[in-house]
């Protein structure tokens, strides 16, 4: 019974990886009618990988990819940290206002504020540039109250001991708070480089030179450009699909808590 | 008693008033960065969304008031209740397999195995790709020569046109959405199983009823909380697809896959009517709050937790 059930779930499982096997064999099809066959040919992807980063601008795309998703991640965790850490430990004036705000905010979503967000970015002057992509993404409302949460278990007494010790507010916020809040940050770190890594609505409106695009505006290109051959433009979701997954299983464990926040009755 | 009495001095006050001054400023400052970012890149476009979505507006001069003229004139628009329709269909559609067959995953997975945790890993491999990457893979998989044809041939089905006959487009989308979240929704769903009392079903196993009885009268409702938060994300997720639909087949044929994120960008983007576009988010973000508030109202009813 035991083994029958192991049996058949793995089964299921491998049956879902299929279309991530269809990856790789598509990465390397040598022509756009090689679409069926699961045959994988390491060479034929040798080729492609050397075309992708020899030619075009797949290298170009990859670093603003980079730069955007880990400039929100890193911002994310700093701010978020820091307004997550304060609303759980610290009296200030118009604590209250900033957390209602903040659970307000939950409920919205950026297709929801996408034309008046744009308008504010149009107003800075910051159409097609990169703070004009980080920086409406670089805090949110899931990442203050995901930090306020969890600060809100580091106990008191560890606080007033290091202020009993005459330590200042920001010191204890650096030396005590932030180390006790890591697995939150890195839960955030997570989430956000992913959630920016696949973003493609945002910089579809905000970025209108193809000198900033990120993956996936340059790969949504790709596909529709018929000098790429399906070998060629898999071979780039390939690549694309790299930095997620092996974060991914570096930080599984923050991974899972992050999506299981929430859901489960503590 | 002296170790009562020194629990019962009240916690030292570092210095008083001196500590709630150096506490408010630290605060403050921590917090400002936040204050200042949700005010102008949350706060203001919101309420400029709703005062946009009562205005014409083409983003060339200034936005001219209308009053109810961009509600009055979705009522009257072909366009926006086909996108209203493929959106429900597509949410049902999606939501649900997901949710069942996630379910029926879940709970073998949850159980003691040695696989398992080689299994929830896997499991979650869909889930961390990014979705632009999937989408390509999947249009390949769907294109006439593609995986899907190959597959359905091996039982004898004729190759369908998936990504360009109307009938089809939306469900291809629909099975690679299904596929893309499966995972995610195994994952929690494993962590709410893991988390349910076993006293409950050894109770149960001894009171003489079988696995389907447990399942049924003690798994699902207890499973109640976990199941609503899954219900809720996949749903307003669900509401706000907007990748797989631009990618794979740009909202068409003949719009039979134009969600209604797609038709709202295409409407403020392509157009330029961001009076219009900013309606149809309001009435988009009405939808999703009032599905959620009804799936809290529903699964909660009745429940004393």
């Amino acid at each position: 019974m035991r083994a029958l059930r192991g049996t058949l779930l793995s089964l299921v499982v491998l049956v879902m990886l299929l279309p991530v096997y269809a990856m790789f064999a598509l990465s390397s099809a040598s022509d756009a009618t090689d679409l069926g066959g699961l045959t994988f040919d390491a060479s034929q992807l040798g080729e492609h990988l050397s075309q992708l980063f020899g030619q075009g601008d797949f290298p170009l795309y990859l670093r603003n990819s980079m730069i955007l998703s880990l400039g929100v991640a890193v911002l994310e965790v700093v701010f978020s940290g820091a307004a997550g850490y304060a609303l759980a430990q610290l009296t200030f004036p118009g604590r209250r206002v900033l957390f209602t705000v903040v659970v307000g905010t939950l409920s919205l979503s950026p297709i929801v504020v996408l034309v008046p967000m744009y308008l504010v970015v149009k107003q800075l002057g910051w159409i097609d540039s990169f703070q004009g992509m980080i920086v409406p993404f670089m805090m949110s409302a899931f990442g203050v109250f995901l930090v306020r949460q969890f600060a809100l278990s580091v106990p008191r007494e560890l606080l007033l001991s290091a202020r009993v010790d005459g330590a200042g507010e920001l010191h204890i916020f650096l030396r005590v708070g932030v180390p006790l809040l890591r697995p939150a940050l890195l839960t955030l770190f997570l989430l956000q480089f992913l959630a920016q890594w696949d973003n493609l609505l945002w910089p579809l409106v905000v970025a209108n030179d193809p000198r900033l695009w990120p993956l996936p505006v340059g790969l949504s290109q790709l596909q529709t450009e018929y000098d790429f051959s399906i070998g060629l433009v898999s071979t780039a979701a390939l690549v694309t699909a790299v930095p997620p997954l092996v974060l991914m299983f570096v930080l599984q464990r923050y991974y899972v808590a992050g999506l299981t926040l929430g859901g489960v009755k503590k | 008693m002296t170790l009562t009495a020194r629990l019962d001095r009240p916690a030292p006050r570092v210095s008083g008033r001196g500590q709630r001054w150096a506490e408010a400023r630290a605060g403050s400052l921590l917090a400002l960065p936040a204050a200042i970012y949700f005010l102008v890149f949350w706060v203001v476009p919101f309420a400029g969304a709703v005062y946009l979505s009562f205005t014409s507006y083409d983003l060339a001069g200034l936005p001219e008031w209308t009053g109810l003229d961009n509600y009055r004139r979705m009522l009257d628009d072909p366009g926006f209740w086909n996108s209203a329709e493929v959106t429900a269909v597509f949410t049902v559609a999606s939501v649900v397999p997901s949710i069942v067959l996630g379910l029926a995953i879940a709970v073998p997975l949850s159980k003691p195995g040695r696989l398992n945790g080689v299994l929830r890993a896997l499991v979650l491999i869909p889930a961390a790709m990014p979705l632009v990457a999937t989408s390509m893979v999947w249009s390949a998989i769907f294109a006439d020569h593609g995986l899907a044809n190959t597959l359905i041939g091996l039982v004898g089905i004729e190759p369908k046109p998936w990504l360009t006959e109307e009938g089809l487009a939306l469900w291809a989308l629909v099975i690679m959405t299904t596929w893309k979240h499966l995972g995610l929704f195994v994952i929690i769903l494993t962590a709410g199983l893991q988390g349910l009392p076993s006293e409950v079903f050894e109770a149960a196993a001894l009171d003489g009823a079988g696995p389907i009885r447990a399942f049924a009268r003690i798994t699902l409702p207890l499973l109640r909380r976990t199941l609503l938060f899954v219900l809720v994300i996949a749903v307003v997720g669900a509401m706000q697809s907007f990748v797989p639909a631009f990618l794979l087949t740009k909202g068409g044929p003949a719009g039979a896959t134009e969600v209604l994120p797609l038709y709202l960008w295409a409407t403020g983007f392509g157009f330029e009517r961001m009076g219009y576009a900013s309606a149809i988010a309001m009435v988009l973000l009405v939808a999703m709050l009032a599905l959620s508030l009804v799936q809290f109202g529903v699964l909660k009813g009745g429940d004393d937790g």
